[in-house]
């Protein structure tokens, strides 16, 4: 926990630096990329304007990620970069040339150059006002013997009525210092902001939105690559499971059939072996309908459904679930089962752990389960193996998915998904 | 003979329920799909024990289990025993939690084996508590960090577990193929060791050997 007064002062110093700082900076860059432009519009009609076009578009897209460096520090949001197209390798001159000219963002980035002198402008008068009023006003006691006041010289405080000596012109202008000291901050904020947000518009937004588009891209591979390996996986287990198991009793009854006139005590035989087999077939039906969909997850929500889990994991499993947990969505909750029953499986089959921990809980929207044995390690999300396709199958649900597991062990399974 | 409700929404293996326990004997005085079928049912007809499906409409999800349970508010201690394709330990808790008999929790597929399934739905009736060897299971490895459990020998761990599920100490002999008064000792012994009050009734034995399972 950082001390909030700390941290006032922190952002404090660092909007100040950003607005005084960026008004020089937005001078220049709006005299440097006005005079490019004008400059190489004018030029157009000979060949040697676009050139002169590239050089301001490239100076612009510099400044440009001169900005994009400061904003993390006041927008508090991860570091944003377009991806500006390369120029091929071997390209002549002007496809060299034109390549900044056919980019959107390139001129989105001349555009920022330009306008943002307005809010640069804006901002650093405030600013350099709020921090002069501050300082001026609440240090006016250490300066205000070092002030003339000629009888002829009407102040502020004299005009509102008050006399005019020493300790009502303290008084006065440190009330005025303490008004502009505490709106220091929020004036302060709100100028960098205002000069942020355009930025990050202009700049940013762009690359945002494609980052964002991506992003969603890759979760509906994951989500299909997760359903078409489950769909493929449930037809191997019930063609391997259940459909050869009543073949072979629908071949034992008929055998049986046959047998009852001739030999009976083979048919009773018969008959008891087709019994076990029924009754082996239900237990795999059973097996894959709770792959599929484990009713006591529906029934009694994760708390139940996980410590039925981790009853029948054959490792003893140290379980840490808040049981007052609210039923979430129910495609997190199955992701979320998911994770556990293929992680203790992992942990049953590979690890040759003596024990195992398992917790969930729910805190800022976020579920987390983390799934901890003293096994061997070894475990990694290698294509096919079980815990990719719970890689894939989290991803889909906009979660994240680590595996921890150095040789000689522990291993630690992570999934963290928004709920 | 027995009159029996029967509660399944699968007309299926209703009507072969309903032909089963016919052929053996018994009365079958109403046949339901539902849960508040089940509880009108029950009311109406006092049965001797009511066979109930876990999963029935109108939810479709542990219906019949809380009609089940609704059913013995209404009829302190009617006997229920309860079929269901999966079983879970939660479940079980649900049908205990009132600590009286009369209270069975099977997988379906033991119907299959007539002759123990008749067993289990007249022990039932006659008060016992009868409860899946997987249910059991379970409740073993909950405990499995239990102390006085791991002071058992395997031979009183299997046992406990028979009686677990609900056997008399002439079944358990008999499966375990030794005497009745070897079963006895090895039941006086658990009881000791799990410091639980010894009881000579046998329904009361189980539901507290349960009610120690569940912890």
């Amino acid at each position: 926990m950082v001390d909030p007064m700390r941290q006032l002062v922190r952002q404090l110093g660092r909007d100040t630096a950003y607005v005084l700082a960026g008004f020089p900076l937005a001078i220049v860059s709006f005299v440097v990329l006005v005079t490019g432009f004008a400059l190489g519009m004018g030029l157009l009609i000979t060949v040697i304007g676009f050139p002169v076009l590239a050089v301001t578009l490239l100076t612009a897209r510099a400044l440009a990620d001169l900005q994009r460096i400061q904003l993390p520090a006041i927008l508090h949001d991860a570091r944003v970069r377009p991806v500006y197209a390369e120029t091929p390798p071997g390209a002549g001159f002007w496809r060299r040339v034109s390549n900044p000219i056919r980019q959107g963002q390139s001129w989105l980035d001349l555009v920022h150059g330009v306008l943002s002198l307005i809010p640069a402008t804006i901002a650093f008068s405030l600013v350099v006002t709020w921090w002069a009023g501050a300082l001026g006003g609440t240090l006016f006691f250490a300066y205000d013997w070092a002030l003339p006041h000629p009888p002829d010289n009407y102040e502020l405080h004299e005009l509102l009525g008050l006399a005019d000596t020493a300790t009502n012109r303290i008084l006065f202008n440190t009330a005025i210092g303490l008004f502009f000291l505490l709106t220091l901050p929020l004036v302060v904020r709100g100028s960098a902001l205002m000069k942020a947000y355009l930025a990050r518009g202009l700049l940013n937004g762009v690359a945002a939105l494609r980052g964002r588009i991506v992003d969603l891209e890759q979760q509906r591979a994951a989500a299909m690559s997760a359903e078409a390996t489950a769909l493929r996986r449930l037809e191997r287990d019930i063609h391997d499971g259940p459909q050869q198991r009543l073949v072979l009793l629908a071949m034992e009854l008929s055998r049986a059939q046959q047998q009852v006139d001739t030999d009976p005590a083979a048919a009773r035989e018969t008959l008891a072996g087709a019994l076990t087999q029924t009754r082996e077939t239900l237990g795999e039906l059973r097996a894959l309908s709770r792959g599929i969909a484990p009713p006591i997850l529906t029934d009694r929500g994760l708390p139940s459904a996980l410590a039925a889990l981790a009853g029948r994991c054959t490792v003893p499993v140290d379980l840490a679930v808040d049981q007052a947990m609210p039923r979430l969505d129910p495609a997190i909750e199955h992701t979320a089962y998911f994770v556990v029953a293929e992680s203790l499986a992992n942990v049953a089959k590979h690890s040759r752990a003596s024990g195992c921990w398992l917790t969930v809980a729910v805190a800022d929207g976020l579920l987390g389960v983390v799934v901890v044995d003293d096994g061997v390690g070894g475990a990694a999300l290698a294509k096919g193996h079980g815990l990719a396709g719970l890689a894939d199958r989290v991803r889909a649900n906009g979660g994240t998915f680590t595996v921890t597991s150095p040789h000689g062990g522990p291993t630690e399974i992570r999934a963290e998904l928004p709920c | 003979m027995l009159r029996v409700v029967i509660a399944d929404d699968a007309v299926l293996l209703r009507e072969g329920l309903v032909r089963l326990l016919t052929e053996n004997g018994h009365d079958v005085v109403a046949a339901v799909g539902d849960g508040p079928g089940l509880v009108e049912a029950i009311v109406a007809h006092r049965p001797d024990v009511s066979i109930v499906d876990v999963r029935m409409p109108p939810s479709h999800t542990d219906e019949g289990l809380r009609a089940a349970v609704r059913a013995r508010q209404l009829v302190p201690g009617t006997p229920v025993l309860v079929l269901s394709q999966y079983v879970e330990v939660s479940y079980a808790d649900d049908l205990l939690a009132d600590r009286s008999g009369s209270v069975g929790y099977l997988l379906k597929d033991r119907v299959a084996d007539v002759a123990e399934f008749l067993d289990a739905v007249a022990r039932v009736a006659a008060g016992g508590a009868v409860f899946d060897p997987e249910v059991v299971a379970q409740l073993f490895v909950r405990r499995r960090r239990d102390e006085p459990l791991r002071e058992l020998t395997p031979r009183e761990r299997e046992v406990l577990g028979l009686m677990a599920e609900g056997r008399s100490n002439t079944a358990i002999a008999r499966q375990l193929v030794v005497s009745d008064g070897a079963v006895e000792k090895h039941v006086r012994n658990i009881f000791a060791k799990l410091r639980l009050a010894p009881d000579d009734e046998q329904h009361r034995r189980v539901l507290a050997v349960l009610t120690y399972l569940r912890g």
